[in-house]
């Protein structure tokens, strides 16, 4: 029996893997211009690497950051619609970001670290709002996450007002999720926060699911259950920071994702967690590849792919569970 | 002429001491308007120039924050940004008329002013003729047909003396082949250009280059970097605002960026489909041809 579903989870992993390679060659192999990839002129091998290649890693890396994410909020929360945007994640890094772009016009370090910090500051306040001396219950972090992240959405409408018409437009277009501005160098910033979060966020996952039980009962088993906290919105903050300094805001991947997977291979937060990983990846790069070539040689932005797919599908799951 | 002549139907109303008229806008509706406007309000930058241009700016009691041109636009009551008219502003300035353009995206907005009772006049031009056809009727809105008239004609004479110029310098098929593949860049990250839609198009093909992106639908469609980087243009203008200094990276092995080929022209001149378009066209003109000699 337990060798059985070994075997099965094995069998996913694979599977996942090899659609993970499928998907990305797929996306490297489409585009609005059409590529003869036997004889590579100059020109067509720089839209291969300089252009396609940075966008699809890019894609991959915001899918994994964002359904890691959200699948370890979850867990922590013990609420499946836990999601960096309902806790006011998202719309702290987006505030950062935006910050960064009007007060450091640089492209460089400014959007990433001011994102994260947006980030962590938003999930502080959430987490301050949320303890009370009773100690911290699910329904009050969920209301106080509404609350920052309405909040939040209120001072980035009024920023988009007050700034001049040219940089409004390129933030609208933005806060949609965008992955046209991929450059090597985000990608691999995006990477390394990417890989050190799922693995940090891995790490936690035999104290997840103990926590998923219950906080008591988890701190009974000798969970410390403050210190995973902690790590958790950390490590969330960054992932999210990151995604959303380099891509704006993707929605519903953090929400959907993990969902999928837990309805693939159960709750098991150890196979989740990375899971979710390679799932996302599949998922943004594939709603990418979409958002690329839709309507090309315009593009979508690829936060109104993942929403389109996203929502109807979530609402599809929620009635059947 | 006579066509927009015959929109005028004098209708005297009883018990009414200011005698109206009904004109059409651009939409096909009629306005119904008093026989001389004294207070109209502008909600277009591109409509304060032009009623300022056809001699009746003194006219406009309320104007948005954008209306900058000409100086004198500056000193009249700002009544908007165009995303946000302010309704109270506006019925308190008791206006005769309001002029919106579609440009401006305000058709909810119209319904509101319309249920307050205030006369709505909408443009919609979509070419050069267009913008002349909008100075003529607001000539005729105004009580200033001949100078909007004078106006719209040497406008006109200005485009065709650009597009002829080009037409007589060498014979037809070498214009063909010679004309520059022009790339237009409304905005660097993320990757704005022109499309079929813009009135830019024909600026553009008027001024003598030929637009890469001319058969891309939309007005100003945000373009795949690698349609643009394929596109390969040879001489790039860049709308020059803040964010759009530069040529996007995927231009930089562009024949344009090599030789140096950018040409840069004030947004406010290109955003607004008034008078001082036709000062964009020969800037637009001029360089590209300054850039076609030999010795670049």
């Amino acid at each position: 029996m337990l060798r059985k579903t070994l075997d099965r989870r094995i069998k996913i992993a694979v599977f996942l893997l090899a659609a993970l390679a499928a998907v990305v060659l797929l996306a490297l192999a489409v585009g609005s211009e059409r590529l003869s990839f036997f004889d590579l002129s100059e020109q067509h091998r720089a839209i291969l690497f300089d252009i396609r290649l940075p966008r699809v890693l890019l894609g991959a890396c915001v899918g994994a950051s964002l359904s890691v994410a959200g699948a370890a909020l979850q867990a922590l929360l013990r609420n499946p619609l836990a999601e960096p945007y309902l806790l006011g994640v998202s719309n702290g890094a987006a505030l950062g970001t935006m910050l960064a772009f009007v007060f450091f016009e640089s492209y460089g370090f400014a959007r990433p670290m001011f994102a994260f910090a947006g980030a962590g500051i938003a999930t502080f306040a959430v987490y301050q709002m949320a303890k009370s001396r009773a100690g911290m219950n699910v329904e009050r972090l969920v209301l106080s996450g509404v609350i920052v992240t309405t909040f939040l959405s209120s001072i980035i409408v009024l920023l988009t007002s007050l700034l001049d018409a040219a940089k409004l437009r390129s933030f609208t277009f933005w806060l949609l999720g965008d992955l046209s501005q991929a450059t090597i160098d985000g990608f691999y910033f995006t990477l390394a926060a990417a890989v050190a979060g799922t693995i940090i966020l891995s790490f936690q996952a035999k104290a997840l699911n103990l926590m998923m039980i219950g906080e008591r009962d988890a701190f009974d088993f000798g969970v410390e259950v403050g210190r995973v906290r902690i790590i958790v919105f950390a490590a969330a903050s960054v992932l999210v920071g990151t995604t959303v300094a380099a891509s704006g805001s993707v929605g519903y991947v953090g929400l959907i994702v993990p969902h999928l997977v837990r309805l693939a291979i159960g709750s098991d937060n150890r196979l989740v967690v990375p899971f979710s990983a390679v799932s996302g990846a599949i998922f943004v790069v594939l709603a990418d590849t979409v958002a690329r070539t839709a309507i090309a040689p315009r593009e979508l932005p690829v936060g109104a792919i993942t929403a389109l797919i996203g929502a109807p599908l979530f609402i599809y799951l929620l009635k059947r569970s | 002429m006579l066509l927009l002549n015959a929109c005028r139907t004098e209708l005297p109303q009883i018990g009414d001491q200011t005698k109206t008229r009904g004109v059409t806008d651009d939409l096909g509706r009629t306005v119904r308007v008093p026989e001389r406007i004294e207070r109209a309000i502008s909600l277009a930058p591109s409509l304060t120039e032009m009623i300022f241009a056809i001699g009746a700016g003194d006219r406009l009691v309320g104007v948005t924050t954008y209306c900058d041109f000409p100086p004198e636009a500056q000193a009249i009551q700002k009544v908007s940004d165009t995303q946000t008219p302010n309704i109270e502003n506006i019925v308190a300035l008791n206006p005769e008329v309001v002029l919106v353009t579609t440009a401006s995206q305000l058709e909810a907005f119209m319904k509101t002013l319309e249920e307050q009772g205030i006369a709505v006049y909408v443009t919609n031009p979509t070419n050069l003729d267009g913008v002349f056809r909008n100075l003529v009727q607001l000539g005729d809105l105004f009580d200033q047909t001949e100078r909007a008239e004078d106006l719209a004609l040497s406008l006109s004479r200005r485009v065709s003396y650009v597009t002829h110029q080009k037409n007589y310098q060498r014979p037809p098929a070498a214009v063909q082949r010679e004309r520059p593949r022009v790339f237009f860049q409304i905005s660097n990250e993320p990757l704005f250009t022109i499309g079929k839609d813009s009135f830019l198009t024909e600026i553009v093909e008027s001024a003598g280059g030929v637009l890469v992106t001319k058969n891309v639908a939309t007005a100003y469609p945000k373009l795949s970097k690698e349609t643009a980087l394929a596109l390969n243009p040879g001489v790039i203008i860049l709308s020059d605002s803040e964010d759009n200094r530069e040529p996007n990276d995927v231009f930089r092995n562009s024949p344009a960026v090599k030789n140096g080929r950018v040409i840069r022209v004030n947004p406010d001149l290109i955003s607004r489909p008034g008078p001082r378009l036709i000062d964009a066209l020969e800037q637009i003109a001029r360089e590209l041809q300054q850039n076609e000699s030999p010795s670049e």
